[in-house]
């Protein structure tokens, strides 16, 4: 029985591109029930993940309380509600993986498990009051601007919700992606999917494939090893791998932290900065990138020992290209007695197993796939349509791209958290998602303060802002020419910031008023 | 045959996968090899299989090398695919009773020495040194060895297997050609001195020395089988004449160095060839195994079984 729901199939880009049409269309006529308006609010967001209840948390700090959240699940969490794979954990310290406006001085690890991580967000939407706001199980299935009465009318799976402004969290990863390989629906045995994890399936002798060396699947695999019969690790390319300094906070130190918060505040800082000075090594090829991959190489060969294997791990891109993985425990868990890496291509799935192409067919009880997600880089996760019945999936054809990763220009008063051209590579998501939060705060309180019926921000801003962040970005590693989520097809980068974390904080503390037009109530 | 759209061949490649299960390695014909021909045929399967893997540590080698991701991915297959003939000439060989248990066959002393050596050094030499040789030692194997194989064994299984393998080996040799001619591609002679230069490399050299006493040494097993050396020769001719049937395939300096090795080989009356290289084949026929470094972890990859 295949534990992958049918909902979050992968979509092919075409079909994605279709149903942004045909969403379009539906969102237009008024037949269906679910389009019977059911509330109105200043502010909608989509998805209670952490950066839906962040920017809840700031607007209300701003006096701006007639908020909906709109969550498809039935809990809080976003990613770390549903990615609870065992093994799941944070690879940047839990210290610089939090909200600084409410920081947790009780964090029991330096990198904590996915599922103190879990906690931490139920004490956020616990402590800050939020569970009133989120409609839960209200998937946004499109949205359309109605440019006369400036407000946007979200559709539901439960109905219409109207909203001055729009903030989309609906997370850059939080649609899982089975791998597009031959077969994939004849195999019989077991699937799960990381971000789906069956809890249930017990892994005692069992003999597992674990498709897919991300972030996701390095952190499995240890935990995989420990319980099942045997483990085979199907790598396609492998990453770099860097040691991961994990270990338990002691308990003066916690204490430390809840008296003075002052020294919590410092080590943040203390960590914030140092890898800030990481990405000189990963984002740009510098005398550092080397040294970092001499790190890399060594932890390796002191791993390692069998030359051969080391070949079959050593990756063959410039680090930085592709996301770094941190683990201490991955080489060793693949050198165990019952694992073993294989690096043939997958020729197809079969019924009882993968089929590899020096003519082995693999047999096992269950495939996990660590295969990651569908990120989109030319579509958007749902059909957004702006003034004039402009359709974004269609503008973003060829890449998407927006203004400081937040607005685009034709969706007046829509704001994106990680949209275009935020992603981190070296620093924590919510450095970047804070600065996103603030600067959409700044935006819908200065719609109210101005009385304005919208925020447009001028084509032309969009344009220069986005020649600017290209040409930045033909300078760093990703676009080095290794192929990754990150990139299109073509190569297009739509995903990274080309900098420092502290130059994406200071381009979203600018809020420059003149780079958007203002449409009066 | 035109240059090949590397792109298409990547998508063909992978549409006609193959895997030892498609083969039903039980069905009858196995008591078609007579009792004279086994112990022979043993020893020729033995450095067949062997021979597909130092095409296969080429081709790993190559894709680290490869100069564009397309290519890379073929390599890498092609890896695979080499990997897969050696375990489904294992599979046979298992079929004749040729391997007991979990043994795996010998090979001999020289492709011994080549292995080790492709292990030791194949990923630092440039891509165009083994993008010339490979296709040399295929088409010397697919035009010989196993031509000669399918007209001395009679078992229908060995046939069906054989059939898959040479469509595997017809793409690798397509690409092997293209690929020689791109490097061949508006050489300038500066261009063509650079891709000389790893003949100063003694690593190269050390490489040469094993590469030739092979390829004697593998004429002395065909004879042994009682194949005409001809035959061989004949194969080896082709390799000249698709290697230089462009102008940028004639250009690539590679080629005509093993293009004029290949006559020296073909050529037994050259004795200033062929009595040193003889005499290392004799010589190196001497190196006790245990003399040698123990086999890289890869070769515990093969397997006769088609499911694991
Ligand atoms: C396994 C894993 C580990 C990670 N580890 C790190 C790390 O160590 N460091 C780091 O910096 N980053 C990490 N990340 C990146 C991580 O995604 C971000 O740090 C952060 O969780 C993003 O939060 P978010 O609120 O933007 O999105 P999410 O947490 O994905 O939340 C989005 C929410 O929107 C909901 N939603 C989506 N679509 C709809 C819809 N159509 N209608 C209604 N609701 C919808 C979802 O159900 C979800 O609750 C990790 C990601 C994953 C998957």
């Amino acid at each position: 029985m295949s534990t992958v729901s049918e909902t979050r199939k992968p979509r092919r880009k075409a079909a994605a591109r279709k149903t942004t049409k045909a969403g379009a269309r539906s969102a237009s006529s008024s037949s269906s029930r679910t389009d019977a308006v059911v509330a109105r609010s200043e502010v909608l967001i989509i998805g209670a993940g952490f950066a839906g209840l962040g920017s809840a948390i700031r607007l209300r700090q701003q006096g701006i309380e007639d908020i909906v959240i709109l969550e498809r699940a039935t809990d809080v969490g976003g990613t770390w509600r549903d990615n609870t794979y065992p093994g799941a954990a944070c690879d940047i310290p839990s210290n610089l993986y939090s909200f600084s406006f409410a920081q947790n001085p009780e964090w029991s690890r330096s990198f904590s498990g996915g599922s103190e991580i879990l906690r931490y967000v139920h004490h956020l939407a616990d402590h800050y009051n939020l569970r009133p706001l989120v409609r839960f199980e209200h998937n946004v299935e499109s949205m359309q601007y109605d440019d006369q009465r400036g407000v946007w009318c979200v559709k539901t799976s439960k109905g219409v919700f109207e909203g001055r402004s729009v903030v989309m969290a609906q997370g850059p990863l939080s649609n899982a992606s089975l791998p597009n390989i031959a077969g994939i629906e004849d195999y019989q045995g077991h699937k799960i999917h990381s971000a789906m994890w069956d809890h249930d399936y017990d892994f005692e002798g069992k003999r597992v494939a674990v498709i897919g060396t991300g972030a996701s699947g390095i952190q499995i695999i240890p935990e995989l090893v420990k319980k099942a019969g045997f483990v085979k690790v199907f790598q396609r390319t492998p990453g770099w791998v860097l040691p991961r300094p994990d270990f338990e906070t002691p308990g003066w130190n916690k204490a430390l932290f809840r008296r003075f918060p002052a020294s919590q505040d410092a080590m943040r800082k203390a960590l914030y900065l140092f890898h800030e000075s990481v990405a000189l090594g990963i984002i740009w090829d510098t005398p550092l990138t080397a040294l970092v991959e001499r790190i890399g190489r060594l932890h390796l060969r002191m791993q390692v020992k069998d030359r051969w294997l080391r070949r079959q791990l050593t990756p063959d891109f410039r680090i930085g290209c592709k996301r770094v993985l941190m683990s201490s425990d991955y080489y060793p868990a693949l050198q165990k007695d019952n694992c073993k890496l294989i690096t043939w291509p997958i020729a197809r799935l079969s019924e009882k197993g993968i089929r590899t192409v020096e003519g082995i067919e693999h047999q096992f009880d269950c495939i996990v796939f660590a295969t990651g997600f569908d990120v989109s880089h030319s579509g958007t996760p749902f059909p957004v349509t702006g003034r004039d019945g402009r359709v974004l999936g269609e503008e973003w054809s060829g890449g998407a791209q927006a203004y400081k990763s937040i607005n685009v220009s034709g969706y007046p008063n829509l704001y994106m958290t990680f949209g275009p051209n935020s992603g981190p590579g070296h620093n924590s998501a919510l450095v970047y998602m804070e600065a996103q939060i603030d600067y959409l705060v700044r935006g819908i309180q200065t719609l109210r303060e101005r009385k304005l019926k919208a925020l447009d921000v001028k084509p032309d801003a969009q344009r220069a802002f986005n020649r600017d962040i290209q040409r930045r970005l033909a300078k760093t590693n990703w676009n080095s020419g290794c192929k990754s989520w990150y990139l299109t097809e073509d190569g297009f980068n739509a995903t990274m910031f080309p900098g420092f974390a502290t130059q994406f904080a200071r381009q979203m503390a600018a809020f420059d008023l003149g780079d958007y037009t203002e449409l009066p109530a | 045959m035109a240059s090949i759209d590397l792109e298409k061949m990547l998508v063909k490649i992978k549409n006609t996968q193959w895997s030892l299960a498609d083969i039903d390695w039980e069905a009858p014909g196995a008591e078609l090899i007579t009792e004279e021909q086994w112990p022979k045929l043993k020893e020729f399967m033995s450095d067949l299989m062997w021979i597909e893997h130092v095409g296969a540590r080429a081709f790993a080698a190559m894709a680290k090398k490869a100069p564009n991701d397309t290519l890379r991915e073929i390599y890498n297959y092609f890896h695979a695919e080499e990997q897969r003939h050696a375990n489904a000439e294992m599979a046979l060989m298992k079929r004749w009773g040729m391997l007991e248990g979990d043994e795996i066959p010998e090979p001999n002393i020289n492709l011994r020495l080549v292995i080790e050596w492709l292990d030791r050094y194949a990923d630092e030499m440039p891509v165009y040194v083994l993008g010339t040789v490979v296709p040399m030692l295929e088409i010397a194997l697919d035009g010989a060895l196993c031509t000669f194989l399918l007209e001395t064994v009679d078992d229908p299984v060995c046939h069906q297997a054989f059939e898959k393998i040479n469509d595997d080996e017809s793409r690798h040799l397509g690409v092997g050609f293209t690929v020689m001619e791109m490097q061949g591609h508006g050489k300038t002679y500066i261009k063509a001195a650079k891709m000389l230069a790893p003949l100063l490399d003694p690593r190269l050299l050390l490489g040469i020395a094993s590469y030739f006493p092979l390829l004697n040494k593998m004429r002395d097993n065909v004879i042994a089988m009682g194949l005409p050396e001809e035959k061989l020769y004949a194969a080896m001719n082709k390799f000249e004449k698709i290697g230089g049937r462009t102008a940028d395939g004639r250009r690539n300096p590679w080629f005509q160095i093993i293009r004029q090795h290949a006559k020296f080989v073909v050529n037994r009356s050259n004795r200033v060839y062929h009595v040193p290289v003889d005499a290392v084949v004799r010589l190196t026929g001497h190196i006790p195994r245990r003399a040698l470094p123990a086999v890289p972890s890869w070769v515990k990859e093969l397997t006769y079984r088609p499911a694991a």
